[in-house]
């Protein structure tokens, strides 16, 4: 993409790039102007995402949008938002696009010359310095939390933590409100109205501080059983308050509540099975529902009381 | 009412400005930047971030209720006083403006007052 870019720079063209489904490059006199791609949030919705600026005005301004008075111009005109900020918001909105686009191995599907963006030209990048800033998000992202594996999964907050305390930005912050174990980082952006750099910096930031489920290489197939053992006790507890009441003595129903209880977390915590902190995290359900000693001792008159049955 | 580039022009006209810096705390990039000065703009922007970040993270745990909420932040040092103002904006941020004075020629309290209305003027909030 970016050859293909540079050379439309040297031409000085002023017109559209498409990119097969991954968005669209608008140049004006061969610099960059805006950038839009279906992977982050459009400029509208970071406009109107916190409800000050009215969605109805940035509609009508891209409606009554025309080539010598572009709809940025009327928007500021109208004292919807300030220069500097739709600037801003513009440089937020390439930005995350062109990060996105640069990662994409997209084909360009034609260039549309005259084409422009009903906004019109708010900020100038050149191909070069895009390019440059791409690189640095991507080295930025690495060094919050070197891996990828976050970034198109589904968010997933631990249900507890191992900290007392946590320091969260008020991104962080609206990124675990949001998260609901399904959406990925991207799908929070749309949620979210912010950009979808911003998000995956904030994920991956939380991942490094250990608040997030993180994919365990080879986590998987290890904690599947004790996810579907963890389970199985709890269908047989009911029949044996019955069995053991009628025959035992009065240490036994202390020893009963507890057992529902260690069960029914994992369940009520929700994810933590499929392996969050891994190992650890299954490990102290397992042991704790049969390394009881009292729960030995039940099972044993259980067995007892059976074969007295026969 | 100020564009970005405004805003660097008028943070270096502040009295004894000597760099002045448009940052995006998010992504730690240099928005925009005032004093001529071209070499490691990006990484003073981004250790620039990272000093706001590492002051937030810190005043918020010593407050009380866990939570802060910056105005302003000025550090004196040897080769001048720092100002940092982040502003929120609508979208994404806060966007940082920072200026460096030199410390024999300029007044602190005059540059605070400037800053914050050079801030007011940027975003609407």
């Amino acid at each position: 993409m970016e050859s293909v870019l540079s050379d439309l720079a040297e031409d000085r063209v002023t017109g559209a790039l498409r990119l097969d489904e991954a968005g669209t490059v608008y140049l004006t006199d061969g610099r960059v102007t805006y950038a839009e791609s279906p992977a982050v949030p459009r400029l509208e919705d970071l406009l109107t995402a916190d409800d000050r600026i009215p969605a109805q005005a940035v509609r009508q301004a891209r409606q009554a949008a025309t080539e010598d008075r572009p709809g940025g111009e009327r928007l500021v005109g109208q004292g919807v938002l300030t220069r500097g900020e739709l600037e801003f918001c513009v440089l937020s909105a390439v930005l995350d696009a062109a990060y996105f686009l640069s990662g994409s191995a997209a084909h360009h599907r034609g260039f549309r010359p005259g084409d422009r963006h009903w906004l019109g030209p708010q900020w100038y990048f050149d191909v070069a310095g895009l390019s440059r800033e791409c690189e640095r998000r991507r080295a930025q992202l690495d060094r919050a939390w070197p891996s990828g594996e976050l970034d198109t999964l589904p968010v997933v907050p631990l249900a507890r933590i191992p900290a007392q305390r946590v320091v969260l930005t008020s991104l962080q912050w609206e990124v675990l409100v949001a998260a609901d174990s399904t959406a990925t980082p991207a799908e929070l952006a749309h949620r979210l109205g912010r950009p979808a750099y911003s998000v995956l910096l904030a994920v991956r930031r939380l991942a490094a501080a250990g608040l997030l489920r993180v994919p365990e290489a080879g986590g998987r197939p290890g904690a599947a059983p004790a996810g579907t053992g963890t389970p199985a006790p709890a269908p047989q507890t009911p029949p044996a308050p019955q069995t053991s009441q009628t025959s035992q003595t009065p240490s036994a129903p202390p020893a009963l509540p507890r057992r529902p209880k260690t069960t029914g977390e994992p369940r009520a915590g929700g994810e933590p099975r499929e392996g969050a902190a891994g190992s650890a995290a299954s490990a102290r359900w397992l042991p704790a529902a049969t390394g009881d000693p009292a729960d030995v001792n039940l099972l044993i008159r259980l067995r007892n009381a059976l074969e007295a049955l026969t | 009412m100020l564009g970005i580039e405004d805003c660097v022009t008028e943070a270096m006209a502040i009295p004894g400005a000597l760099d002045a810096l448009l940052i995006d705390q998010t992504s730690g990039m240099a928005v925009a930047v005032g004093g001529g000065r071209d070499e490691d703009v990006d990484e003073s922007a981004a250790a620039l971030s990272e000093t706001l970040r590492a002051a937030m993270d810190g005043l918020a745990l010593n407050s009380p209720g866990g939570t802060i909420r910056i105005n302003d932040m000025i550090v004196t040092a040897d080769n001048g006083h720092h100002l940092l103002r982040p502003m929120e904006t609508a979208f994404d941020g806060p966007l940082v403006i920072y200026v460096r004075l030199d410390p024999e020629r300029s007044n602190l309290a005059l540059a605070r007052h400037r800053l914050r209305s050079i801030s007011g003027r940027l975003v609407t909030t």
